[in-house]
């Protein structure tokens, strides 16, 4: 009996009903259901919340760490766990009651930070991933020459001068929304249909408690 | 009741019984059934072999679980992701190879810490066990994968194993291994991970491929019979797909 508790109680609170509640309530849309669901849902956020609380805590432990012992990269993650603090503490102390010259400048120093250093650093590191996928299509021809990384080559080739504006190839551009429209589409439909499949096979298998990541089966 | 959740309720139902009634028929023939066969996908095909090779080479298996978090449309990858993790860290920790796992998203974070304690306890050497094996990056996706890459440049890899919710900034992880000649595996869902993973290894899997991991690696009974009512129907949706096609035609 104490087996039967510690094994499927938790799963039927904590999985099982919650799951039936907010998924009838998107079939069958009454408003009891839509209340529990709209609570359930609101719960899930202030759990999520807490994760990030949690996610705070292991970056300092991890990068805490490093620093301490001197460990090799430590510099780094001092720069971290310093640029850390500093982002934290505009957002942390702008509504408390310190009087308004200090809370807008609290605020402002919020939105330079994000616009200044955040956004431009977000953008710099997409534009690396630029400069890695084209790396790792040039490896490609070193590494590994079958047909397959030929065409690969070959319609990222197309795909992106097809794109670009240049004169004497305007041609490209036709052969390319080809590529995108016909082929790109198809394969894309097709894999987004076989992960829908396998999204639907996953989450009943966690509502049947078949698969249960938080413990032992 | 819409039409679409009909269509739900009736792929639900049939997700449910499928797998119900093969395992039962399974029981029932005892061992003169044989588990429907896994064709097989070279990714997680040698995942396990890559984790004892990094044991060999005495460094750890960086697993990224990605971007996914446990609250999203993409939380069966991460579950996916997870299955992985679980199917592989036993092996790792028999071998003494700590892996180290990074995620994307702080949900993520104290499930994957549980996974791999609970292999440590499984294994009687749960003292072994490090909350910061685990370790979450950041939430961002490219900056997740920066840090995840650097992690991957800086620590002492031996294998780089990529399996969760990604998008193309992806290849920034898949460089970092890229430049020190790891051994890469890796598997995504979405196109621009795919493409970005392509050149960077040949041990990958794309799309449904992903929730096949636990069948190809433990070929458990439960995701066996899971993944034949995934096939069951994935032809429900083509009959359904060409059905409605044939009805279009001769309609218009």
């Amino acid at each position: 009996m104490a087996s039967f508790i510690k094994r499927w109680i938790p799963f039927i609170l904590f999985a099982a009903l919650p799951g039936i509640v907010v998924l009838l309530a998107y079939l069958v849309p009454a408003p009891a259901l839509l209340y529990f669901r709209d609570r359930l849902v609101d719960g899930a956020v202030i759990v999520a919340a807490f994760a990030f609380l949690l996610g705070l805590f292991n970056l300092l432990r991890v990068h805490g760490g490093q620093v301490l012992r001197r460990r090799q990269g430590w510099f780094y993650s001092l720069v971290l766990v310093a640029a850390m603090l500093a982002f934290w503490i505009p957002p942390a102390f702008r509504d408390l009651p310190w009087g308004m010259a200090v809370q807008e400048t609290l605020g402002l120093l919020d939105r330079m930070l994000f616009e200044h250093i955040i956004s431009p650093l977000g953008a710099s590191l997409a534009a690396l991933v630029v400069f890695t996928l084209i790396l790792a299509a040039f490896r490609l021809l070193r590494t590994r020459r079958s047909a397959g990384s030929a065409v690969f080559l070959l319609v990222v080739a197309v795909v992106l001068l097809g794109g670009a504006p240049l004169i004497g190839l305007e041609w490209l551009t036709g052969l390319r929304d080809w590529i995108v429209h016909v082929f790109g589409m198809a394969g894309m439909r097709g894999l987004l249909l076989g992960v829908a499949l396998g999204t639907v096979i996953t989450a009943l298998r966690v509502f049947i408690a078949s698969e249960r990541p938080y413990s032992e089966l | 009741m819409e039409l679409g959740a009909v269509f739900l309720l009736l792929v639900g139902g049939l997700a449910l019984i499928v797998p119900s009634v093969l395992t039962t028929l399974a029981k029932m023939r005892g061992k003169e059934t044989s588990p429907p066969t896994v064709r097989p996908i070279l990714a997680f095909q040698d995942m396990p072999v890559e984790t004892g090779n990094a044991a060999e080479r005495g460094g750890a298996v960086h697993i990224a679980l990605g971007n996914g978090s446990l609250y999203g449309e993409d939380m069966t990858l991460s579950l996916a992701g997870l299955q992985v993790l679980e199917s592989l860290v036993d092996g790792a920790v028999a071998y003494r190879a700590s892996p180290i796992v990074t995620v994307g998203d702080p949900t993520l974070l104290p499930l994957a810490q549980d996974v791999l304690r609970r292999a440590y306890e499984r294994s009687n050497v749960a003292e072994l066990f490090d909350p910061r094996m685990v370790r979450f990056v950041a939430s961002s996706p490219v900056a997740y994968a920066a840090g995840a890459g650097h992690l991957v440049s800086a620590e002492q890899i031996t294998a780089n194993m990529m399996v969760g919710s990604f998008g193309a900034e992806v290849s920034l992880i898949a460089d970092a291994g890229l430049r020190r000649a790891l051994p890469q595996l890796a598997a995504a869902a979405a196109p621009g991970a795919i493409g970005a993973l392509y050149p960077a290894t040949d041990h990958l899997a794309m799309g449904e491929e992903l929730y096949a991991a636990g069948a190809q690696i433990t070929e458990e009974p439960r995701y066996l019979h899971g993944l034949t009512a995934q096939d069951i129907l994935r032809m429900v949706v083509i009959v359904a797909i060409a059905g409605s096609a044939v009805m279009a035609l001769l309609g218009g």
